[in-house]
């Protein structure tokens, strides 16, 4: 992994600003998974001028969030409520007792008591509008935001939400997708983790490093790279996603191939706030253990509902040497399956990215890049270690991407390079969103066993071209997971595109998949894990829910 | 560790009674979904059925209710628990109607039990069946299943309740009885609750730390043995479907066969089952570059809960944010939390490896070698990097297992993966950091079979340290720390044991920083000071920030130190689910949560 801003790099990143400027489109951190620079940097040209201490975050939230915004109001107009069904299915004659409603005034006098500085805690009505995250669908505002800065804090929120019957949610990146953040209807405490932002220790002996929830996994490998030690945290989903958002979501990204997902063993332990209002550590910091079952699992992708995590120790991987191979096919079929092959005959790869013939059409048409691709489905390929090791994995795939009537397979010169193609693969939602003036774009997660993703797609691409609908594919083909960004510029459309996700999301399922590989299930995805998991699953999973808050007051309303 | 005679016996005894050797392992068995997943109730803790409720409209109303619901769930749960220990007379009450009683007493949904967690440790409940119930129980079980599939015979029930090679307190079960479908662990589940018999899965029976002993109130040993198909295997995918009672190495030997160039990396004693391998979380020498079984290898699985509900806790895809996993609930929890049936395991390509062996002044040194070779990018070419200590290597050559006996120093082995150019120029990088750190020796295997060899004689360490020490047995402790700081703990222990006065031998993973002392005894008194120092060793990793159990689990050997390992809080949180999810204590109780289990007394030396 390199974070290099190398110059070629800086040149490309302010023609994607001009571009994006000229199109009048404001890329929503909200929108990506597919992370890369021009996001962040992005939002720091964004008008939007902060006041508060924690201005900085805020702006970067406020910008990020404001394409979500105007997603909301269009979709709240066509939003069909019957279609999502209740999760909860205790019957309505078991009225609840008018004790159990919530407190808000109560509740916002306890904070401002318990945190009385200047800024901790705010209802300032900016604030709470913009903390409330959402998906493509109704976005609501919390009733208060407080801005912690110890795990003791959120102890103290934790009990005064408690005390007053008032749900919470946590915050931190802002870079969710599926309504993971957003405000419950009976109002809510967003406590924002953004300014835990702490890497407490690093041992580079034992390769881990400990650190609050608010960081990110690129600040935590930029540290790391300034102070010389040749070590990274490999999990690299959306860019500024944190620790603490990372584990609750049970992200992944492109390295996921060579490394695995936050579900792995990269999160040694996590020290969470419970409900209860208790802090627990889950683990020592040994690499493995068999002592019991691992209560760090149970946090991550729980979303916050089971826990608040406030620290985790995360295991490091040693940072080597990389280099980029592009090779490009007839069809998304042919691709799919020459990388099924080449996975299982063992040879070494750290990524393996796939980007659709219209993906490369409209990354030629957005013009960042120094070439001009021919239009057809591109493999990217990562390949790690010693330059021997490099070549010989890069001769084994071009071997086998011939025998699928591959063309063109190209191992880059070196490093640099590699970071330079390696920029189209991220700059592709850009070039996605640009494609057709004026669009929005509602972005899948779908993964399913690798040999059933060329049906998938080939599926998904017959369902856009039957609805009409634009919607360039980019993926990570290792893991069977891929991404379309399907496209819309107005309400008709974004009807299509909402039946559009709705088949994809049920083909998953069917092709023995999941319907989020790596976003999370947040509002948008509860109505899909009944008949991906199954009842009895499903049941389990809210029977712990119960036990851990059995009031119901963490992250109401998401997973399960 | 080892294949003890025990087990064999115990392997030959299962053959008898099922008539046949189990179902030659490999047959491709491609076979429908589960019908029960998804035909069976599916809410046995709440009072309707999701399929026949009415949506709420209103999303206050349903807020609400979700707060009620979830309130008088957790009383539910709760109520449950207080009933279970207090009542005998409900037990042909299905759960779902316990509950709705709990509801019509009008009782205030008040603090949760984890409210109070901190400040009252609470404890899991203990009151099981009568022996008539015990009876009772068996006799039922006798009508579910053929004869052949029920045994009470003694030698059977001692068998299958106590290992050779764990000194922890054990009880003979009461019955043992074969499953040999999903089907009929739900129905051998049902009769364990409805008369309130513990119990106690078992499969490979390899385990160390008395996992599947027998409870003293009775239970019922469920032997998954002769569940042992590969259901699927989807080469394409890299994955393959299997039931709880299969071997690794039978998978492995089977792909190996079917000339699919796959192979399930987690590698722990030979004859470990998958369903064990689950329930401990194991690992093995190939956990360096591979990681353990709580990392992503087991893609789902198939469990029988408590309440004698199946569930499958995922699809097949190689990841999915779709919520927190139920899968890990299950790895590590030791058959407490739901008995597993079937698995989807992820596979991975095979490669070619060598197998170098290289000397070093002391361990100190070995360790640090290895964490530097991790670092280079010739790091993932290192399959495994195991120690063997000077002692480990004298009583190999002692066992006479070997042709030409080794050199009697503290050894690193290491399996090196790749194409063979990248062996090549892996092994040199390695030498290189190797003689920097005082390495005086360093060694290809000349041959696949002594490559093998070399392998067998790691994995077999149990057995040359017995062969090496005729008569005397072997306490096998786990203890893993923070890589930085195994060498230190080496030391200590070392010269603790010295100067106890014991013999041992170590080996350990040392790129996970996980070793074992294998510490000999032959008599009680031996065993005493063995036992002593066992706890004063696993102290010493608790407070170096690691782990009393690498790979073994817990148990009944390591219950007392999880409170000083994990905190009273997280601890706390482990009962808490499993009271939830068997609410009346009866899967594989007495083990792995700290407890004050009235029916086994303190360690039994």
């Amino acid at each position: 992994m390199s974070f290099t801003t190398s110059r070629p790099f800086q040149q490309i990143f302010t023609n994607v600003l001009k571009r994006l400027s000229q199109r009048n489109l404001r890329p929503s951190s909200t929108l990506t998974n597919i992370q890369s620079k021009p996001i962040t940097n992005t939002l720091h040209h964004s008008n939007y001028l902060p006041t508060t201490q924690h201005g900085f975050r805020y702006a970067l939230l406020a910008g990020g969030i404001s394409f979500s915004v105007a997603v909301a109001g269009i979709i709240h107009a066509t939003r069909d409520k019957s279609r999502t069904p209740p999760l909860i299915d205790t019957p309505a004659k078991t009225s609840p007792s008018t004790t159990n409603s919530p407190d808000f005034p109560g509740a916002i006098g306890a904070l401002s008591q318990a945190f009385p500085e200047q800024g901790i805690v705010s209802t300032d009505p900016h604030e709470l509008f913009a903390y409330a995250q959402s998906s493509y669908s109704q976005r609501l505002p919390h009733t208060v935001v407080v801005h912690v800065q110890s795990t003791e804090d959120v102890v103290k929120v934790v009990n005064i939400s408690r005390k007053h019957l008032v749900p919470i949610v946590p915050y931190s990146g802002g870079t969710s997708l599926e309504g993971n953040l957003s405000a419950p209807r009976s109002g809510s405490i967003c406590i924002d983790l953004s300014a835990m932002n702490r890497i407490l220790a690093i041992n580079e002996s034992d390769a881990d490093a400990v650190c609050q929830a608010g960081v990110t996994w690129n600040d935590l490998n930029e540290t790391l790279r300034e102070k010389g030690i040749p070590l990274f945290f490999p999990l690299d989903p959306g860019r500024d996603a944190t620790i603490g958002g990372m584990i609750s979501t049970g992200c992944s990204g492109t390295n996921a191939v060579k490394y695995g997902t936050a579900r792995g063993e990269w999160i040694l332990n996590a020290t969470v706030v419970l409900p209860s209002g208790e802090v627990i550590k889950t683990r020592q910091r040994a690499r493995k253990s068999s002592a019991g079952f691992d209560l760090t699992k149970l946090f991550i992708g729980a979303e916050g509902t089971l826990g608040i995590i406030t620290e985790a120790t995360l295991r490091l991987a040693p940072l080597l040497p990389t280099r980029v191979a592009v090779v490009q096919f007839p069809d998304v079929r042919r691709a799919t399956n020459a990388v099924c092959d080449v996975l299982n005959q063992g040879a070494a790869m750290q990524c393996v990215e796939i980007i659709d013939e219209l993906g490369i059409k409209a990354l030629n048409a957005f013009g960042t890049s120094d070439k001009v691709w021919p239009e057809k489905v591109t493999l990217f390929f990562k390949f790690q270690g010693a330059e021997d090791v490099i070549r010989n994995n890069s001769n084994l795939v071009a071997r086998v991407m011939a025998q699928h009537e591959a063309s063109d397979y190209r191992l880059a010169e070196n490093e640099e390079e590699g970071e330079l193609i390696w920029q189209d693969r991220r700059n592709a939602l850009f070039a996605g969103l640009a494609y057709l003036p004026g669009c929005k774009g509602w972005i899948t997660d779908v993964c399913v066993p690798v040999s059933k993703l060329p049906d998938l797609i080939h599926a998904a691409k017959k369902d856009f071209e039957e609805l009409g609908l634009v919607a360039p594919i980019a993926g990570h083909v290792g893991d069977g997971n891929f991404h379309a960004l399907v496209l819309y510029r107005d309400e008709t459309e974004l009807a299509l595109v909402r039946e559009a996700v709705s088949r994809i999301n049920r083909k998953a399922i069917e092709l023995e998949g999941t319907c989020t590989g790596e976003h999370g299930v947040g509002t948008g995805k509860r109505e899909y894990l009944l008949s991906e998991l199954g009842q009895g699953t499903v049941s389990l999973m809210r029977m712990i829910k119960q036990t851990i808050d059995p009031h119901n007051l963490f992250n109401p309303g998401k997973v399960s | 560790m080892t294949m003890t005679p025990r087990m064999s016996t115990s392997l030959s005894w299962v053959c008898r009674l099922s008539g046949t050797r189990p179902l030659p392992v490999g047959a491709k068995l491609l076979r429908p979904l589960h019908p029960r997943l998804e035909s069976l109730p599916s809410r046995p803790y709440s009072t309707s059925t999701w399929a026949g409720s009415e949506p709420l409209k209103h999303a206050s109303q349903l807020r609400r209710v979700a707060i009620v619901s979830f309130a008088l769930g957790a009383l539910g749960c709760y109520g449950l628990q207080r009933g279970a220990s207090g009542r005998t007379d409900t037990r042909d009450v299905p759960l779902t109607h316990r509950v709705s009683s709990v509801h019509a007493t009008g009782a205030v949904a008040g603090s949760s039990p984890l409210l109070n967690a901190s400040n009252a440790p609470s404890e899991l409940p203990f009151t099981y069946g009568t022996p008539e119930d015990v009876t009772k129980a068996i006799e039922e079980l006798r009508q579910a299943f053929p004869e052949s599939r029920v045994s009470t015979d003694p030698s059977v029930l001692q068998l299958h309740g106590s290992s050779e090679n764990s000194y922890h307190p054990s009880s003979p079960h009461s019955v043992v009885v074969q499953a040999s479908s999903t089907e009929d662990v739900v129905k051998i589940v049902n009769i364990s609750r409805k008369y309130r018999v513990p119990i106690i899965p078992y499969s490979g029976a390899t385990s160390l730390e008395g996992h599947f002993s027998g409870h003293a109130s009775g239970s019922i040993c469920l032997d998954m043995s002769t569940m042992d198909r590969i259901l699927e295997i989807n080469e394409a995918d890299g994955d393959l479907t299997c039931q709880a009672g299969a071997r690794w190495e039978d998978i492995n030997s089977t792909l190996k066969e079917k000339g699919i160039p796959l192979f399930f990396p987690l590698d722990p004693g030979p004859g470990a089952t998958i369903g064990g391998m689950v329930g401990t979380g194991c690992s093995g020498t190939n956990a360096v570059r591979y990681g353990t079984a709580k990392g992503e290898w087991f893609l789902s699985l198939t469990v029988v809960l408590p309440s004698g509900k199946v569930i499958k806790t995922r699809r097949r895809a190689r990841k999915s944010a779709a919520g927190f996993d139920t899968t890990k609930l299950f790895i590590g929890a030791e058959g407490t939390l739901g008995i597993i049936t079937e698995a989807t395991l992820r596979l991975t390509p095979q490669v070619p490896t060598k197998v170098v062996m290289a000397q070093f002044p002391n361990v100190g040194t070995a360790v640090s070698a290895v964490n530097d070779i991790l670092k280079t990018p010739y790091g993932h070419h290192i399959q495994c990097a195991e120690l063997l200590d000077d002692n480990m290597m004298s009583a190999i050559n002692a066992a006479g297992l070997v042709e030409r006996p080794y050199p009697v120093q503290d050894t690193l082995f290491f399996k090196i993966q790749g194409s063979p150019e990248s062996i090549v120029e892996a092994s040199k990088a390695i030498q290189e950091i190797a003689s920097k750190h005082g390495s005086s020796h360093f060694e290809f295997a000349s041959t696949d079979e002594e490559a093998q060899e070399i392998w067998q004689n790691r994995k077999y360490a149990l057995m040359s340290t017995l062969g090496a020490h005729l008569g005397t047995k072997c306490w096998t402790t786990d203890v893993c720390v923070p890589t930085s700081k195994l060498p230190q703990l080496v030391y200590e222990t070392k010269a603790d044991l010295a100067k106890a006065d014991l013999k041992s031998t170590i080996v350990g993973h040392v790129g996970d920083g996980n070793f074992h002392a294998l510490i000999l005894f032959s008599n009680e008194k031996e065993l005493k000071a063995v036992s002593a120092a066992v706890h004063r060793l696993i102290h010493r990793a608790i407070a170096m920030d690691g782990t009393c159990s690498g790979e073994h689990g817990v148990g009944i050997g390591k219950t007392e130190y999880l409170v000083e390992e994990l905190g009273e809080g997280t601890v706390e949180l482990m009962k808490t689910i499993k009271r939830a999810v068997d609410p009346l204590n009866l899967f594989n109780p007495g083990k792995l949560y700290p407890q004050n289990d009235p029916s086994h007394g303190r360690h039994d030396l």
